[in-house]
C-alpha cells in the first residue's frame, strides 16, 4: 500500500475556506443566527460599578416585578460550585463577598427579550462598601501585589558577566493591552434537556473546558454536558477562558428556569466584562560588548493579570520563553511577576505572551544599536542564535533548524533593503516636517503548548456506505481554516476530492477531553489525529480492497476518488459498501500526542517546543512630526510554515496576523479612568485598523521548499500566531523615524501603542535632546 | 396618512405594524430570521449590518438611489417607502450568488466569516458607482471592520467587482414605492408615535405640536441613544422625507445647503467649493455614516468635536432657522452653539439650511482632522483655517478648531496675533503661542489636553508650510 498524492492535490493546495460562500451569502450560521428555540430567554448581566468594593446586598426585588422577567439569579442561586477557575480555582462566575473590577459579573437577568432584560438589570440595587483599588500596573509592581509568585528562567551566571560586560545599558518601555475585538461577540444558548442533561451551544475555543465548568456549575457529571461549537466569528484567545464565563451564566440561568436560555453580550458588555491582551512593562540590564553583542541580560516582565489567575500562568511562561525571540543571550535571568490590578481578568490572546516578550528583546536591541551607534541590523543579526556553543535558549531547550539567518538574507534582497536604508537616510536628512523610518524584525516563535500535557488531540471519523466522509475532531473553527485544512489532510489520504469530507461541529460528545484550540497547534494536532483515524480506516478499506481486486495490499492505491491495485480499480464508494457488506469497521478514532516534548515547571527547563516558526519583515513608515500621525509606507514579510498544507489559508493567516499586530502596537489603546472604569469599550473609542492602516505596498512571500524537519502533518507548520509578531516591524521603523528627529546616539521613548499622541512626545523629545 | 409601514424587502413588499418604532431595522431583520446582516457594534463603526438602501429616485427619473447603510442606525419605520436588500436577497433570483459575493469568497476574502455579509453589501454599494479610482475603493470599505483577513483580499475583491446595472424590475418596484411614499406616516404602536410628514409646514406644524418627540434627520447620533443609552422616544419626527430639507442650491455668492441633506451629497458640494476641505471631508464617519447621516444633524448635535461647524465657521457660513409662529431667521455659524451641547435652536424651531459664501479669490482654505485613526474616527483635534495673505501681509483670518474646548471654537486671540501681519515663520511663532489661550481642552480616551494643545498650536506650522512651501509635502497624504 503506497500513498500517491491524489490528481486535485488535496494538501499544499490553496484551497477555498470550507464555509466561504456560506460567509458571503449570509447562510454560515453563528450562535446568534440559530432559530431560537421555544420559550427561548435572554439575558443581561448586572455588573459591578466599583473597582475594588465588599458587597453588601443584591436586591432584584424591583426586576422581578417588571413583566416578561423570569429570573435573576446571583451567587446564592448556583446549583453546583460558583467556580470557574481555568487553572485555579477561586475565580467566581458572579461575584461573592467582594467584586474585583468594574464589570465583574454580580448577577445575570433572564426574561423574554433582551430588552426587557437590559431594563430589568438596571433595576437590580447592588450596594457595597468601597474598598481601595490598585488600578496602576507601575503600582501594582512597586507594591509587590501578585496573584501568583514571581517565575524564573536562569542560565548561566549574569550576575558577574554582567559586572565585567564593557557596556552596561539598562531600558524599559510599556507595552500595551489589546481587545481581542472579535466581530462576534460572546455568546451562548443553553438548552436543558432531559434528567439534568444540558446542551450548551458555545462559541468556545475549548468545548471540554465549557464543560467541565459547566457540570461543575451544575453540580452534574461531565457527562451530562454536552458542549457543541460549529464556528465563532473570531476568537483570538479570548474565546478560550472567557467563553466559560458567558456558557456558564446561560446554563444556570437555564438550570433555573427551566428554559432555553440564550446569553450574547453586546459590544459594551463584552469589552467591559471579559479579559483581554496582558500589558506589560518591560525592563532590563544588559551587558554588551564593543560590536553590540549581549554578554549577559537581566529581565523583568511585568504583566498586568488584572484581578485573577486566569491563564496567566501559560502567558507569563511565554513571555518568559519569547524574551529571547531569535538571539542568543550567554548568561541570561528573566524574571515573570504576576501583578494583581483591579481590573479585566487578562487571558490569552494571539501569541500568549510571546508578543510581549519578543518587544522586550526587540526594544532592547534598538536600544543597543542606538546607544553604541551601530546599525540595529547589525547587531540583530550578530545576536541571532547559532551553532552549538550559541544555540541554547533561556528554558535550556536547543535551537535548532534555525532559519533566520538565511531567510535573512533572501528578505533584504527582495525587499532592496539597503538601497531604501539610504534613500530613508537621505529623504530624513533634508529635514523636511515629515520624516521615514525602516526598520527588520525577525519572529522565532515556539510551536507546542508550554504544557506539555495540552498537546494531544482526538478525532473521529466515519467512512458512510456511499463513499462520503463525516470529519469529527477536537479542534473549534474561529476562521483560521482549521476544517479545511483538516479535511484536506483527510482527503489526501483517502485520494478523494475534497468535497467528499464533510467538516462536522466540534462536540464534546463526538470526541472528549480535548485541549483547546489554541497556541497556534490546531492543526499540528487535530491534522494528525485525523490523519491517524484516517490512516485506520484507510488500512481495513486496503484489506477489502486487495481482496475484491485481487491484489496484494502493498499494491492498493488510493487516488482520484478511486482505489485501484495494478490495472483494476473500484471507485471508493463502492469499495465502502463493500467494507459494510464484509462487516468491516468504517468508522475510527484517531489520537494524537506530540512527540519530543517535555518541560519542568519548578526549574523551568526542557524542550517545551516541538519546532520553531521563523518570519521576518521589514517595514517602512513616515510621521508627520506635527501632529505624530504616521502611515505605514510598505511591509516585506518572508515567513516559514514549513511545507504549507493550504498557501492561501496561510497567507490569511500571515497578513490577518500581521495587522492585529499593527493594531496592537500602534493604535489599539485601552484607556481606565482613575476610577478603573474602561474608557474604551466600543469601535467608536477604540480603533482596530481598517483597511487604510494597512500598507498600500504589502509582499508577503511564504518560504519555499522548506519542510518541517521534524514530522509534523506533511511537514506543514504553524501560522497562527506567529505572524502577529512580525508588526514589531512597524513600532521599530516609528522609533527609527522618530530616532531621526534627534541626535546620534537618541534612543526614542516610545511607549506601545504608538498613537500619534506618543509619537509626537517622542519627537520632542528627540527634538529637545539635540 | 398611513398606519403601517410599508418597504420593498429583498424586492417583495412588506407591511409592517407590530413593532416598536424603535426598533432597529437589523433587530427586525434578523427576528424576521435573515440573519446575514450582523451587530458588531450596535453604533455603526464595525459595518457588519450593512445593507443597501433605495430611495425611489424623485418624480420623473427611474429606479433607486441605492445606498450602503448601517441597519443598526436605521429605524423600521425609516424605510417606510423604501426598498433594502439583505446579503441574502442580493443573489440573483434568490439562486446565483452575486459577484460580491464569489469574489469574497474566491479571493479568501473572508476568515471567520463574521464580517462578511456587511463587506459583500458595502460592495454591492459599490458595484452600483460608475466612476471608481482607489480612493473610492478604499472609501467604499473604510467603515468595515475586519479583524482576521487583513483586508488585502477584501481590496482585491472590490477592485475586481463589475459594474452592475439596474435590474429591469427596479423601476417598477421603485414607482410603486414612490406612490406609497406619497402620503405622511403616522405610525402608532402602543404609546410610541413615528411621525414622518412629507411637507416643511406639516413638520413646523408637528414640532409645534409634540416638542418632546426627537427629531430624526439620519439618525446617526439620535440612534446611539436608542442602542447604547437603551433611551426608548417619546415620539419620532422624521425630517428625512421633508423635500425643502434636502438639495444643495448653488449660486455666484455661494452654496445652500438644504439642513437634512445625507452627507454623502452635502459634503461633495462643499468640497467644490472650497477643495481644501476635501481632505477633512472625505474623514467624517465612512460611507455608510455619510449615506445616513446630516450637515443640519452634526449642527443639531452640537458636538465640540464635531466636525463639520470648524470648517463653517472658518467659511463665515450662516445657518437658517424657522418655526411655525415666528417665521425664519439666520444667526452666524460661529454664534450658533452656545455652550456644552447648547445651541440657539428654539424647542418649536428647525434648522432648515447652511448658506456658505464663496471664499473670496486667493483665499486659502485648509481643514485638518488629526484622530488615532485615519478612518471612521472622531477628532482628537479638527481644525479649518482661511487665510489670505496680500502683499506679503495677512489680510483675511479665520481660525476655528473643535476638540479642544466645551463647543467649538473660533481662536480670536490667534487670529488678531494674525492679522496685518507678515505670514513669516517669526508670525506663525506668535500666533501658536495665542491659539493656546483661545482654547481650553480636556484629557480623554482620545488624547491629553497636553497633546490637544500642541497639536493645535503645530497646525498653524502646517498652514504655514502648505501656503509657503507647496512643493514640499507637509501631509501624510503625500507620500
Ligand atoms: C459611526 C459614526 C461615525 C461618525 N463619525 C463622525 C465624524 O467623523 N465626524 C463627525 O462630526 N460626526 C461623526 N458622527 C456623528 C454623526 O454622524 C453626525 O453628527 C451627523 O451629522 C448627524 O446627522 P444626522 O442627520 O444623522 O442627525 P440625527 O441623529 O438625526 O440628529 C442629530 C441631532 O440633530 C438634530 N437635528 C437634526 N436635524 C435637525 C434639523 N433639521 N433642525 C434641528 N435639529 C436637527 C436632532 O434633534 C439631534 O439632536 C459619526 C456617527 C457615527 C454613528
Ligand atoms: S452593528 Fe456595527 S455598524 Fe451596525
Ligand atoms: S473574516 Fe473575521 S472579521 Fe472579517
Amino acid at each position: 500500500m503506497k500513498l500517491t498524492p491524489p490528481a486535485r492535490s488535496a494538501v499544499h493546495h490553496p484551497h477555498a475556506h470550507d464555509s466561504a460562500l456560506k460567509h458571503a451569502t449570509g447562510a454560515a450560521r453563528y450562535i446568534d443566527d440559530m432559530a431560537e428555540p421555544r420559550g427561548c430567554l435572554h439575558t443581561a448581566l448586572v455588573t459591578s460599578r466599583w473597582a475594588h468594593a465588599r458587597l453588601t446586598g443584591i436586591d432584584a426585588s424591583r426586576a422581578l416585578e417588571l413583566p416578561g422577567v423570569h429570573a435573576v439569579v446571583t451567587a446564592a442561586d448556583i446549583p453546583g460550585e460558583n467556580d470557574v477557575g481555568a487553572i485555579v480555582p477561586g475565580e467566581p462566575l458572579l461575584a461573592e463577598g467582594v467584586v474585583e473590577y468594574v464589570g465583574h459579573p454580580v448577577a445575570a437577568v433572564a426574561a423574554r427579550d433582551l430588552e426587557t432584560a437590559r431594563r430589568a438589570a438596571a433595576l437590580v440595587e447592588v450596594t457595597a462598601e468601597p474598598l481601595t483599588p490598585v488600578l496602576d500596573l507601575r503600582e501594582a509592581v512597586e507594591k509587590a501585589h501578585y496573584v501568583l509568585p514571581p517565575s524564573e528562567f536562569l542560565r548561566g551566571k549574569p550576575g558577574p558577566a554582567l559586572a565585567d560586560a564593557p557596556h552596561r545599558i539598562r531600558g524599559e518601555i510599556m507595552v500595551g493591552g489589546q481587545d481581542h475585538f472579535y466581530l462576534e461577540t460572546q455568546a451562548a444558548l443553553a438548552l436543558p434537556q432531559e434528567d439534568q442533561d444540558m446542551l450548551v451551544h458555545s462559541g468556545t475555543q475549548h468545548p471540554t473546558e465549557v464543560q467541565h465548568l459547566v457540570a461543575r456549575l451544575l453540580g452534574v457529571d461531565m457527562n451530562a454536558v454536552t458542549v457543541e461549537v460549529r464556528r465563532m466569528g473570531g476568537a483570538f484567545g479570548g474565546k478560550e477562558s472567557q467563553a466559560t464565563i458567558i456558557a456558564g451564566i446561560a446554563a444556570v440561568l437555564a438550570r433555573v428556569t427551566g428554559r432555553p436560555v440564550k446569553c450574547r453580550l453586546d459590544r459594551d458588555t463584552d469589552m467591559m466584562v471579559t479579559g483581554k491582551r496582558h500589558d506589560f512593562l518591560l525592563t532590563w540590564d544588559v551587558g554588551v560588548d564593543d560590536d553590540g553583542r549581549v554578554q549577559a541580560v537581566e529581565m523583568t516582565l511585568a504583566a498586568r493579570c488584572g484581578w485573577s489567575v486566569d491563564l496567566s500562568p501559560g502567558v507569563v511562561s511565554r513571555a518568559l520563553s519569547h524574551a529571547d525571540n531569535a538571539y542568543f543571550y550567554p548568561h541570561v535571568k528573566l524574571t515573570g511577576l504576576f501583578c494583581k490590578t483591579n481590573t479585566q481578568s487578562n487571558t490569552a490572546f494571539r501569541g500568549f505572551g510571546g508578543p510581549q516578550g519578543m518587544m522586550a528583546a526587540e526594544a532592547m536591541m534598538d536600544q543597543i544599536a542606538r546607544t553604541l551607534n551601530l546599525d540595529p541590523l547589525e547587531v540583530r543579526r550578530r545576536n541571532f542564535y547559532g551553532p552549538e556553543g550559541r544555540n541554547l535558549t533561556p528554558y535550556h531547550q536547543p535551537v535548532e533548524h534555525f532559519r533566520l539567518p538565511e531567510m535573512l538574507d533572501e528578505v533584504l534582497a527582495s525587499s532592496d533593503y539597503a538601497a531604501r536604508r539610504k534613500a530613508v537616510d537621505a529623504f530624513n536628512a533634508k529635514g523636511g516636517v515629515l520624516r521615514k523610518g525602516l526598520a527588520v524584525s525577525p519572529v522565532k516563535f515556539g510551536v507546542s503548548f508550554n504544557k506539555p500535557e495540552m498537546n494531544q488531540a482526538g478525532a473521529l471519523l466515519h467512512v458512510y456506505t456511499d463513499g462520503s466522509v463525516s470529519l469529527n475532531h477536537g479542534g473549534t473553527e474561529m476562521g483560521q481554516g482549521l476544517f479545511t485544512k483538516v479535511a484536506q489532510v483527510v482527503a489526501a489520504v483517502f485520494g478523494l476530492d475534497l468535497d467528499r469530507i464533510r467538516p462536522t461541529a466540534t462536540t464534546t460528545g463526538k470526541v472528549p477531553n480535548t485541549s483547546p484550540t489554541a497556541a497556534s497547534s490546531g492543526t499540528d494536532l487535530n491534522g494528525m489525529a485525523a490523519r491517524i483515524a484516517a490512516e485506520t480506516i484507510r488500512d481495513r478499506m486496503a484489506d477489502v480492497a486487495a481482496e475484491h481486486l485481487g491484489a496484494e495490499k502493498s499494491a492498493v492505491v488510493f487516488e482520484r476518488n478511486m482505489v485501484r491495485a495494478g490495472n483494476k480499480s473500484v471507485p471508493f464508494g463502492e469499495l465502502a459498501e463493500l467494507c459494510h457488506v464484509a462487516r468491516v469497521s468504517l468508522s475510527s478514532t484517531g489520537f494524537y500526542r506530540t512527540p519530543k516534548i517535555h518541560f519542568d515547571r519548578t526549574t523551568n527547563r526542557g524542550r517545551p517546543f516541538f519546532y520553531f516558526a521563523h518570519g521576518l519583515a521589514v517595514s517602512e513608515v513616515a510621521i508627520d512630526t506635527l501632529t505624530g500621525e504616521w502611515k505605514p509606507l510598505r511591509t516585506d514579510i518572508l515567513h516559514d510554515v514549513g511545507a504549507s498544507l493550504n498557501p492561501a489559508v496561510d497567507k490569511g493567516q500571515i497578513e490577518g496576523g500581521f495587522v492585529q499586530g499593527l493594531g496592537w502596537l500602534t493604535m489599539e489603546e485601552l484607556v481606565w479612568d482613575k476610577d478603573g472604569v474602561l474608557k474604551t469599550h466600543a469601535p467608536s473609542t477604540y480603533k482596530i485598523p481598517t483597511a487604510r492602516d494597512v500598507p498600500r505596498d504589502l509582499r508577503v512571500d511564504l518560504l519555499a521548499d522548506a519542510p518541517n524537519e521534524e514530522a509534523t502533518v506533511f511537514r506543514s507548520k504553524a501560522v497562527g500566531e506567529p505572524p502577529f509578531m512580525l508588526a514589531i516591524s512597524v513600532w521599530l521603523a516609528l522609533r527609527d523615524a522618530v530616532a531621526s528627529c534627534g541626535p546620534a546616539g537618541h534612543v526614542p521613548k516610545l511607549d506601545a501603542p504608538a498613537t500619534p499622541e506618543r509619537i509626537l512626545m517622542a519627537v520632542q523629545a528627540a527634538k529637545d535632546t539635540a | 396618512m398611513r398606519d403601517a409601514i410599508r418597504f420593498a424587502l429583498n424586492g417583495a413588499i412588506r407591511a409592517v405594524d407590530d413593532v416598536p418604532p424603535h426598533m432597529t431595522l437589523l433587530n427586525w431583520l434578523r427576528a424576521e430570521g435573515l440573519t446575514a446582516a450582523k451587530e458588531g457594534c450596535a453604533e455603526g463603526d464595525c459595518g457588519a449590518c450593512t445593507v443597501l438602501l433605495g430611495t425611489p429616485l424623485p418624480d420623473g427619473a427611474e429606479g433607486f438611489d441605492w445606498r450602503a447603510v448601517n441597519a443598526c442606525l436605521v429605524l423600521v419605520p425609516q424605510v417606510d417607502g423604501r426598498a433594502v436588500v439583505t446579503a441574502e436577497g442580493l443573489a440573483k433570483g434568490g439562486s446565483a450568488p452575486h459577484a460580491a459575493q464569489t469574489l469574497m469568497a474566491e479571493t479568501h476574502a473572508t476568515q471567520c466569516g463574521y464580517c462578511t455579509p456587511g463587506f459583500v453589501m458595502a460592495l454591492a454599494a459599490l458595484g452600483r458607482t460608475p466612476a471608481r479610482d482607489d480612493e473610492s475603493v478604499m472609501d467604499s470599505i473604510a467603515g468595515n471592520l475586519c479583524r482576521c483577513t487583513g483586508y488585502r483580499p477584501i481590496l482585491e475583491a472590490a477592485r475586481a467587482l463589475p459594474l452592475e446595472a439596474p435590474a429591469p424590475e427596479e423601476a417598477a418596484l421603485a414607482e410603486k414605492l414612490r406612490e406609497i411614499a406619497a402620503a405622511p406616516l403616522d405610525y402608532r404602536a402602543g404609546s410610541h408615535r413615528f411621525l414622518a410628514p412629507t411637507t416643511l409646514d406639516d413638520a413646523l406644524r408637528l414640532r409645534q405640536q409634540f416638542p418632546e418627540a426627537w427629531l430624526w434627520a439620519g439618525g446617526t447620533d439620535q440612534g446611539l441613544r436608542v442602542t447604547k443609552q437603551f433611551q426608548v422616544p417619546p415620539g419620532i419626527l422624521y425630517l428625512g422625507r421633508v423635500p425643502d430639507l434636502r438639495g444643495i442650491t448653488e449660486d455666484k455668492d455661494g452654496l445652500t445647503i438644504a439642513a437634512n441633506t445625507p452627507y454623502a451629497d452635502a459634503l461633495e458640494a462643499l468640497a467644490a467649493l472650497a477643495p481644501g476641505l476635501d481632505g477633512m471631508i472625505r474623514r467624517i464617519g465612512a460611507a455608510q455614516v455619510r449615506n445616513l447621516g446630516t450637515l443640519g444633524g452634526n449642527i443639531g448635535t452640537a458636538s465640540p468635536i464635531g466636525d463639520t461647524l470648524p470648517p463653517l465657521i472658518a467659511l463665515d457660513a450662516e445657518i437658517t432657522l424657522v418655526s411655525a409662529e415666528r417665521g425664519r431667521r439666520t444667526v452666524a455659524a460661529r454664534d450658533f452653539v452656545t455652550g456644552y451641547r447648547k445651541t440657539v435652536l428654539d424647542p418649536d424651531e428647525l434648522i432648515v439650511a447652511i448658506r456658505i459664501p464663496r471664499p473670496a479669490p486667493g483665499t486659502h482654505i485648509a481643514a485638518y482632522k488629526i484622530a488615532k485613526r485615519v478612518d471612521q474616527d472622531i477628532s482628537t483635534v479638527a481644525a479649518a483655517f482661511a487665510l489670505k495673505v496680500q502683499d506679503g501681509r495677512v489680510d483675511h483670518a479665520r481660525l476655528a478648531y473643535g476638540g479642544v474646548a466645551a463647543t467649538p471654537v473660533r481662536a480670536e486671540k490667534a487670529e488678531k496675533a494674525l492679522l496685518g501681519q507678515p505670514w513669516t515663520p517669526e508670525t506663525v511663532a506668535a500666533v501658536k503661542r495665542a491659539v493656546a489661550e483661545d482654547i481650553s481642552p480636556m484629557d480623554d480616551a482620545r488624547g491629553t489636553a497636553a497633546y490637544r494643545t500642541a497639536v493645535a498650536a503645530n497646525l498653524l506650522d502646517r498652514l504655514w508650510h502648505e501656503t509657503a512651501e507647496p512643493g514640499t509635502p507637509a501631509r501624510l497624504e503625500a507620500l
